[in-house]
């Protein structure tokens, strides 16, 4: 069962996070969720550390599925990312576009700051910035490298519990991971927005997870592009 | 009907729009560049070579016969080629990796030799396309990939001082300059004076071009151009630096 | 202020990059030198985060010639220094790991190879195999690892450095763009909680004391007068390398005992080709999986024995025939007949050798 959200306002998420946390499979899985209750959905690419490796490869299939997805086709690069081109120019204007925006921040060492990148950004009222946190990345293992990672990124407004192992993945590591978030996000004073869970694994925990956390099903994508 | 600012004859037409990111500098001096070729009436016989790096994405920007080489390389590259055809205007463009990293000692031999090629390179204070890691032009305190805590002078050093280094190791006859893309006017004189320094036959031209990056540097507008015009020229001062017949003078 | 990277050990998901890194952590690897080049960028990026904590360094060099040259000299300063490079920066390597390879030193190298020749492609390819194993103006005395998991990239990238600090062979562990960015599941560990001994290193200069006077001077070379006195020292490194061989080789196999076809690959494709193996065996085909987990030296024994009683190879790469090319050079005068399945900086999947194989087998 999905939770529909408030029809009339618009949804801006910017999905940042650790490398390799799971932050696109957030947002592409947000995007489609938002689509499947009818709503217009942008999907940005906004990762100019690995730009392409992540939305480009599924993009006609996001399209299919009813989400406008603003990233390189192939066949407009050239090289990639020795040689290749690294913002999209029209990503920049991706809050002028009507509708929902959903945006993939890649990692990197400024973190929030891509941000700055994006046309509006400091002034968007609906902009809701969101880190993606897997516990069993090294760096974000602990509730104290959480909070000092989070501190690190610049602006976050709410945090967003993946944590998984991949194939691996158990209901255990996830709730482990909701318990260990939102005692990180007590401690920052910030919202945990959702739990995001594989759908199978979704279904077996539940609407609400341990730590009271509404849990968002994935369907994994990224296993298509190059990862 | 919109209006179309005027673009250098010498560029080429469908490959634009160009595939640098928004904001970036290259489609600066590239114009620059352009409209140098276009006043000096030279597109017939100069070769562009691009390094590897953002500049990569130049090699089919001009209709000017062009070459993109390997990083650090566009140096010796088109050494070579003016050496076996002297008729060639060769023009070497490449970023601060390519020309201070692992193309220095290329550059510092081109000069040393008074290669008769002109050589352009883009500063923007670390290595874009690789995912923004440090380059020998980052700022002190400066964060990128490989400096996450900020570049500490202390251990890696102060920015690459380049047109200066090039101007102490060459003899009369070079020219040697620094511009900015806050200034493109001054810019393309600089460019023009760079090759027309080599169609005379003096000797080595080389023109560092303080550019940006506001993608890896994640600056807004106003960030960026606070970069390009306070804080770089801080540690890299515009103007020119070496010009054939004025020996002794410091800055134009 | 130094603490332990991974205590004990623990289960976690990471791209194979900072698998790399960690490893390198766990072995105590003290200094990293690079150069930046794709698909190799964050085994730095990972290093120059975490290196304050854990009290390591890191210098980022004018390109990769200085890179190998200078983690030659960390070793020779009785460190463990290791590097990582990729496609062009790889062949610029060679001219330090030449000089690595005439004066044994334990250099430590991973090389995540990408499409070649020149800039080709960032993302993937087999392609560093002749000049990761061959390279240089020398004879190949190297030792080569090739991953084909995130767990071996652990593994082996600890066990790098102890073979190079045991032997004094350059040691190379050899990976891929796929590899680097891939993102698995593993298990982390300290190696000494797992009763793994790890080598101490030992300088080669600077030791303490006055040279001349309180020891004999350290004096290192790697120029020579005559032929023959070069011929000397070769022999002398041919007899530590056979010696060594044996100890350090490895492979993996199955299936191979009565099969009419072995398919033989390494690195990623070997994850492929085991699929491919399992599927047309359980379909009835007389199929084998071989894989070299050491490139230099390869386990030549077990090769030759499965090259003089099995009919044909089918030799998987993501190459020209590289792999291939070594293959031969091991089973000379083996009856076996080798068959390719090249595909030069493309990956290949479990299907395509399973319809490759049924292409031979009818």
């Amino acid at each position: 069962m999905e939770v529909s959200d408030n029809i009339s306002s618009r949804i801006v998420e910017a999905y940042i996070g650790e490398y390799a946390s799971g932050k696109s499979e957030v947002a592409v899985n947000r995007a489609l969720q938002l689509a499947r209750q009818g709503r217009r959905v942008n999907l940005v690419d906004l990762d100019i550390v690995e730009p392409c490796y992540t939305l480009r490869p599924i993009k006609k299939r996001l399209l299919d599925l009813g989400v406008d997805v603003l990233a390189w086709e192939t066949r407009e690069t050239m090289g990639l990312g020795e040689a290749g081109n690294i913002l999209r120019p029209g990503n920049r204007w991706a809050l002028r576009r009507s509708g929902d925006v959903i945006l993939d921040i890649g990692y990197g060492v400024e973190g929030a700051r891509t941000l700055h990148l994006l046309e509006g950004a400091d002034k968007d009222p609906d902009l809701k910035v969101l880190a993606v946190i897997n516990i069993a990345r090294p760096l974000t293992g602990s509730v104290s490298d959480i909070v000092d990672y989070v501190r690190g990124l610049g602006r976050v407004d709410g945090l967003v519990n993946n944590s998984h192992l991949g194939d691996e993945t158990t209901v255990e590591i996830i709730q482990e991971g909701a318990a260990v978030v939102a005692e990180a996000a007590r401690r920052l004073g910030l919202p945990v927005v959702a739990t995001a869970a594989l759908a199978e694994l979704a279904r077996e925990i539940g609407p609400v997870d341990a730590a009271g956390n509404p849990v968002r099903p994935i369907t994994r994508f990224m296993p298509q592009t190059f990862w | 009907m919109s209006v179309q600012p005027a673009m250098p004859k010498s560029w080429r037409m469908d490959t634009k729009p160009h595939k640098f990111c928004p904001g970036c500098g290259h489609g600066l001096v590239l114009k620059a560049l352009g409209m140098a070729i276009d006043d000096l009436g030279i597109q017939d016989r100069a070769v562009f070579g691009c390094d590897i790096g953002c500049s990569l994405l130049s090699w089919d920007f001009f209709n000017v016969d062009s070459i993109q080489t390997h990083h650090g390389r566009t140096t010796p590259v088109i050494t070579g080629l003016k050496r076996a055809n002297p008729n060639l205007i060769g023009i070497a463009y490449m970023g601060d990796g390519g020309g201070y990293a692992i193309g220095s000692q290329h550059l510092v031999n081109a000069a040393a030799r008074n290669e008769h090629i002109t050589v352009i390179l883009v500063n923007n204070t670390q290595y874009g396309m690789t995912g923004g890691q440090m380059a020998p032009t980052t700022l002190p305190g400066q964060k990128t990939e490989t400096t996450p805590y900020g570049r500490d002078p202390q251990k890696t050093g102060y920015p690459t001082q380049g047109p200066e280094m090039v101007a102490a190791i060459t003899r009369e006859g070079a020219y040697v300059a620094r511009g900015t893309i806050a200034n493109l006017n001054q810019l393309k004189g600089y460019i023009k004076k760079a090759l027309q320094n080599q169609m005379e036959g003096n000797g080595f031209s080389f023109v560092e071009v303080l550019s940006a990056c506001p993608t890896n540097w994640r600056t807004n507008a106003e960030e960026t151009w606070k970069m390009v015009e306070q804080e770089m020229p801080k540690y890299f001062k515009v103007g020119e630096i070496k010009v054939p017949g004025k020996e002794g003078r410091e800055n134009g | 202020m130094a603490e332990k990277p991974i205590e004990g050990e623990k289960r976690v998901f990471m791209t194979g990059n900072e698998v790399v890194a960690w490893a390198a952590l766990a072995a105590k690897a003290e200094i990293m030198y690079g150069y930046p080049i794709t698909p190799q960028n964050e085994i730095m990026h990972y290093w120059t985060r975490t290196a304050p904590r854990f009290g390591r360094e890191f210098l980022q060099t004018e390109d990769e010639l200085s890179a190998g040259f200078t983690t030659a000299g960390g070793v020779m300063a009785g460190r463990k220094a290791f590097t990582a490079t990729a496609g062009p920066g790889n062949t610029l390597m060679q001219e330090p790991m030449s000089m690595a390879e005439a004066m044994r030193l334990p250099v430590v190298v991973v090389v995540q190879q990408r499409g070649g020749p020149s800039t080709a492609t960032v993302i993937y390819s087999q392609q560093e195999v002749t000049m990761t194993t061959m390279g240089g103006n020398g004879e190949g005395l190297r030792i080569v690892y090739s991953t084909a998991t995130h767990q071996e990239l652990f593994d082996y990238t600890i066990k790098a450095f102890n073979t190079a600090w045991k032997y004094r062979f350059p040691t190379f562990v050899l990976g891929d763009g796929y590899q680097a960015k891939m993102r698995e599941s593993l298990t982390i560990y300290d190696p000494e909680a797992r009763g793994i001994e790890l080598i101490p290193a030992e300088p080669y200069l600077g030791r303490p004391g006055v040279p001349g006077v309180d020891r004999p001077p350290a004096q290192y070379r790697n120029t020579y007068n005559v032929e023959e006195e070069l011929y000397e020292v070769l022999q002398g490194y041919f007899q530590d390398y056979e010696k060594m061989a044996p100890e350090v080789a490895e492979y993996e196999a199955f299936d191979t005992a009565d099969a009419d076809l072995v398919v033989v690959s390494h690195g990623v494709v070997s994850r492929a080709a085991k699929g491919a193996v399992k599927e047309l065996r359980a379909a009835g085909y007389k199929v084998g999986y071989f894989r070299p987990i050491t490139l230099r030296p390869l386990p030549v024994k077990e090769l030759r024995e499965l090259g003089n009683r099995t009919k044909q190879f089918l030799v998987a790469e993501s190459a020209n025939g590289q792999l291939a090319r070594l293959l031969k050079e091991a089973a000379y005068g083996c009856p076996v007949e080798m068959l390719p399945m090249f595909k030069p900086g493309v990956g290949i999947t479990t299907e395509e050798v399973v319809a490759r194989v049924k292409e031979i087998l009818g």
